[in-house]
């Protein structure tokens, strides 16, 4: 029992500590890809403490939910943490919280919030860039719904940890068209919520073309480094429930001792850097959608999704 | 062996108008080719009728490839007879447009090969084989639909080309289940007579699947409605001797394949093949007698009275009784013989008048004689005018359709017959006998007086196509009836 | 054959025809000519897969026959006969405008798989209790994706993908339903598929040079009423 709070404990220092190097990484990955030398990949740890000794500006005009807001960024990933398989394939202290559609709906409270805030904060580029978040969000929803819809459909369950033990009992379940289409349409999804190419450019810095970024720019000092802070971590958090839930729980720990748990770690980052290594090859080969050409790519993503309702559901 | 020489004349005659010694031998030799094919196609169906088939077709290796019956015969003979009024009619026809030798060359070469395509449809014994031959004829036509290489010309080719091969591909997949079925019953071996064997013990939702498959994918290239929208414009755009061919001969060489799924779908009870063919053919017949109304371009007349000719055997064929497949099977040959008669027709008044359309023709009579009387003999045939051939076959159908008691079926199919009638002949007959001041276009095609004489390859076709058609509406020879027969009696198990 | 390796071989010809689903999607809706053509080509290779694999499960050589001829065909010689035969303006081109926009088009295209299912799974029943997979209908949703894709598209090289991709579809469902269709018939309709983009990649190129365009499927002068037909004067 206290030993699952531990792990439990441990899971989340250990979101909140890699997050920033994952960011890290993929920035220079993509500087490496591009011929560059790029920044160094504790440079996010860099930023977040900067920002964090630095004043905070807050207009006068704005209300409690600007203030507010960061404090909800930051917090709901780590309240997802607690409910998904991050090091182990068992479920830990208070997992039984919440299934997969709860993590969707935790993770969802963090947009709406992020959407109110830059309204209040009256600058105009704000009220854009929240718009256009929704409009991603309101396209990528129905994806998500469907492919918790078929993942509960093949496992009969939403709860990530039985989920994650489908695909690979027998070892034939993961070359299923159903789980390949499934990964696919995944990781479309991540591309548009987390704000990477070829939905939105993350490193850009020409306001008119921000989709996410531009939400942010009323935020300065530890706020900001809140808000960071929270969207690497939800970013994280969506890889970590991509390749241990939808993917495979291969370099979880099974075991019970603190060895093991401890042991998982570097497996999973490890996981995580080859997913990175995917991303980046994405990221440098496509280019930047235009907005309204990013229905089109949401469409390609529902459609893969439901291609594999369609494989699993209709030859059942 | 008489079969694979048929199928080879052709072949040796393409390889042979390859061979650079002018415009002369190029279509010396087609004709001759095309002769010597109707001849010996001539003699194989004669041996068909008194029962001598030749030795190698009933045994030995050559059954599981090529078979002949008193179908294939009948289709045979029909395409051999065409494509020898067409090649005649292309000598003087083609000289007509002074093209250049390469040109011509591709004409012949690319002639020769559709037909051999064609006479190899009913030759094949095998389904899947027969579908790489209608792929066949569609590809070895398509660079003539398309050789004036004018806008409309290559859009009509375009058209014929994706249509004739989407519906190829759906036909694809109703061969193959086929082929599964006849695994599942047991196995066999697959070919037309093999299949008549096995399909009564064939899954019937497996056959029922095939048979609408290749309906509906074959029937594209027949042109049935509601897949016929490529028809009119390749059967009109294409010089008039190959537009003969298209309507005349590939659309029944084509039908040939739909209906020899007829006795083998007729193993299951309730298949409803009947009734399908019946409702696509009154289908067609209707939508067409009414398009016929508004057509702008003479030769789309012709076109559209196929459309409603392949209607019409689909209905004779879905009434269902051994008389109205009799009537079916001789509105094949019927519709054969006159309609390669009515596009050389049509052919003759174009180089007369030099346009296609029907508004700025008028007095055609008085330009060109030959060609007025011929498009109005042809219309007056294709229509089914008495004493004409296509009168006879399509008064049998009504008759058997009558006596079948299906009336509602018979009446719609009479009074669609009759509109289309006057739907051409309204338009033939001011083209032909309209005096020279009521069409709107005579400002461009000032009324020319001087007599226009054809050439003398295109007078010879059109009598020589005319005489079966003459001959076909008073008297069926003896051999033929029982060919036709033996052919109406293969479309019922 | 162990039990394992059955469903492991079951699965993974089950990847290839959802991959080759997703392909079919793919052709439907790609706007630039030349990723049209590269789907095909997967969707392809995705083919003589699944022949292969199917081959292995049941022990049909005659298949690995199949999966070659592909191999060979569709990803070489098509793109060199089309290189041979069309105008090199055929890739280069992109249809920023389709006939309906794309988010229809593959809503009506999901429809189709749907319809695929429907069809195709009580026709593979039908055929036995071996032949029960993802092949029948999928290949049968190829099938009807590769007629969408001819009916929504207007540039050659899409229309002509479309076609092929047709015959792809029977091909896939046919590999599994018909699987000792004689080695002659297989390679003749391989000869066929390279007919058919010969005489096409010919067509085209006479397209572009009479009428000065690749969108052939724009067309469309040829109609009854209010047509141009008849004022085209003869050229013979």
């Amino acid at each position: 029992m206290t030993q699952h709070i531990l792990f439990n404990l441990l899971q989340v220092a250990v979101v909140l500590g890699f997050a920033p190097l994952a960011a890290g990484v993929l920035a220079r990955l993509k500087e490496i890809v591009q011929s560059k030398r790029g920044p160094s990949v504790v440079q996010p740890y860099r930023d977040l403490w900067k920002l964090f000794h630095k004043d905070e500006v807050v207009s006068e005009e704005s209300s409690w939910i600007f203030r507010f807001t960061p404090y909800v960024l930051f917090v709901t990933p780590i309240f997802v943490v607690l409910l998904i398989p991050v090091l182990t394939t068992y479920p830990l202290f208070l997992a039984f919280m919440g299934d997969m559609l709860g993590v969707g709906f935790v993770l969802a409270l963090g947009g709406f919030f992020s959407t109110v805030a830059a309204v209040d904060a009256a600058n105009p580029f704000g009220a854009v860039g929240a718009s256009r978040t929704r409009m991603v969000s309101f396209l990528a929803e129905p994806v998500f719904m469907i492919v918790f819809f078929t993942v509960s459909f093949v496992a009969g369950s939403t709860i990530p940890y039985i989920v994650q033990q489908k695909w690979v009992t027998p070892i034939a379940n993961f070359f299923t068209p159903s789980h390949v289409l499934l990964m696919i349409a995944f990781v479309m999804l991540i591309l548009a919520e987390g704000g990477r190419i070829p939905v939105d450019n993350p490193s850009g810095h020409f306001e008119l073309a921000m989709i996410d970024e531009s939400k942010w720019l009323e935020y300065s000092g530890p706020g900001l480094a809140l808000v960071k802070w929270g969207g690497q971590m939800k970013f994280f958090v969506l890889m970590c429930v991509f390749l241990n839930v939808l993917v495979t729980p291969w370099g979880l720990a099974s075991g019970h001792t603190l060895g093991a748990v401890v042991l998982a770690i570097p497996l999973v980052l490890l996981k995580i850097l080859g997913f990175l290594l995917v991303l980046v090859v994405i990221e440098s080969s496509l280019a930047k959608l235009r907005l309204f050409r990013i229905v089109e790519f949401l469409g390609a993503a529902f459609i893969t999704a439901v291609a594999a309702m369609i494989v699993q559901v209709f030859s059942a | 062996m008489i079969v694979v020489v048929i199928l080879l004349v052709p072949v040796v005659a393409a390889l042979l108008v390859l061979v650079p010694l002018g415009r002369r031998w190029m279509s010396g030799v087609t004709v001759v080719a095309s002769i010597a094919n109707l001849v010996l196609t001539g003699a194989l169906a004669l041996d068909v009728v008194a029962g001598r088939l030749p030795r190698e077709l009933h045994d030995g290796g050559w059954s599981r490839w090529i078979a002949i019956d008193g179908l294939s015969a009948l289709i045979l003979v029909l395409i051999a007879l065409v494509a020898t009024t067409a090649a005649i009619y292309s000598v003087g026809y083609m000289e007509h447009g002074h093209l250049a030798v390469r040109k011509l060359r591709l004409y012949y070469a690319n002639y020769n090969l559709f037909v051999f395509s064609m006479l190899a449809i009913p030759s094949v014994a095998e389904p899947t084989l027969a579908w790489i031959v209608v792929e066949l004829t569609t590809l070895c036509s398509a660079l003539l639909v398309s050789f004036e290489n004018t806008r409309e010309a290559l859009e009509a080719a375009w058209k014929y080309v994706v249509l004739s091969l989407m519906g190829a591909g759906i036909a694809l997949l109703g061969f193959l289940t086929l082929f599964a079925s006849m695994q599942a019953a047991g196995g066999g071996t697959y070919t037309w007579a093999g299949l008549v064997e096995v399909a009564p013990r064939m899954p019937p939702l497996l056959l029922q699947t095939s048979f609408l498959l290749i309906l509906i994918g074959l029937g594209t290239k027949v042109g049935l409605v509601p897949m016929h929208t490529w028809l009119p414009d390749a059967h009109s755009q294409a010089p008039s001797p190959v537009c003969a061919l298209l309507s005349g001969v590939e659309t029944t060489s084509i039908l040939y394949v739909v209906l020899r799924m007829l006795p083998i779908i007729e193993a299951v009870p309730g298949a409803h093949a009947a009734t399908w063919m019946l409702v696509l053919g009154l289908l067609s017949v209707g939508f067409s007698a009414f398009l016929l109304l508004q057509v702008h371009d003479y030769k789309r007349l012709f076109a559209f009275s196929t459309v409603e000719h392949m209607g019409i055997i689909l209905t004779a064929v879905g009434l269902g009784a051994s008389a109205a497949g009799y009537g079916a099977m001789q509105q094949v040959v019927n519709h054969s013989v006159t309609k390669s008669f009515c596009f050389f027709a049509a052919g003759a008044a174009l180089l007369a008048v030099r346009t296609r359309d029907i508004a700025s023709v008028r007095g055609l009579i008085r330009r060109s004689p030959v060609a007025g009387s011929a498009l109005i003999f042809g219309g007056l045939a294709i229509t089914g005018a008495p004493p004409l051939a296509v009168f006879m076959s399509e008064f049998a159908i009504i008759r058997a359709g009558l006596a079948q008691g299906k009336y509602v079926a018979t009446g719609l199919l009479a009074v669609f017959i009759v509109i289309a009638f006057f739907g051409i002949m309204i338009h033939l007959n001011r083209m032909v006998f309209g005096a020279d001041d009521d069409g709107p276009g005579n400002e461009r095609h000032e009324p020319e007086t001087a007599k226009f004489s054809l050439p003398a390859s295109c007078n010879v076709a059109l009598v020589l196509a005319a005489v079966p058609v003459l001959v076909l509406g008073v008297y069926v020879p003896e051999p033929l009836h029982r060919l036709i027969a033996m052919a109406a009696a293969t479309l019922t198990r | 054959m162990s039990d394992g390796a059955a469903q492991l071989l079951d699965s993974l010809d089950a990847l290839a025809c959802g991959l080759f689903l997703l392909t079919s999607f793919g052709i439907v809706a790609t706007r630039q000519a030349r990723g049209c053509l590269q789907l095909f080509i997967a969707q392809s290779l995705l083919l003589a897969a699944s022949a292969a694999l199917l081959g292995l499960r049941f022990h049909a050589a005659h298949l690995y026959g199949v999966a070659l001829v592909n191999l060979v065909t569709k990803p070489i010689i098509v793109p060199w006969l089309l290189r041979k035969t069309s105008p090199a303006g055929i890739y280069t081109r992109r249809e920023v405008e389709q006939v309906l926009n794309i988010p229809v088009t593959l809503t009506i295209s999901l429809a189709l798989a749907i319809f695929a299912y429907f069809v195709g799974i009580p026709l593979a029943r039908a055929a036995g209790p071996q032949f029960v997979g993802p092949n029948v209908p999928i290949g049968v949703a190829g099938l009807l994706l590769g007629a969408l894709t001819l009916t929504v598209r207007r540039e050659a090289l899409p229309l002509l993908v479309g076609l092929l991709a047709m015959e792809n579809g029977a091909f896939l469902a046919g590999i599994s339903i018909a699987r000792d269709l004689g080695m002659l018939v297989e390679l003749a309709i391989a000869t066929d598929g390279l007919v058919i983009v010969f005489i096409m990649g010919v067509l085209v190129r006479a397209v572009q040079q009479h009428v000065g365009t690749t969108a052939v499927g724009e067309l469309a002068s040829l109609r009854e009423s209010g047509g141009q037909s008849g004022d085209a004067e003869v050229t013979t």
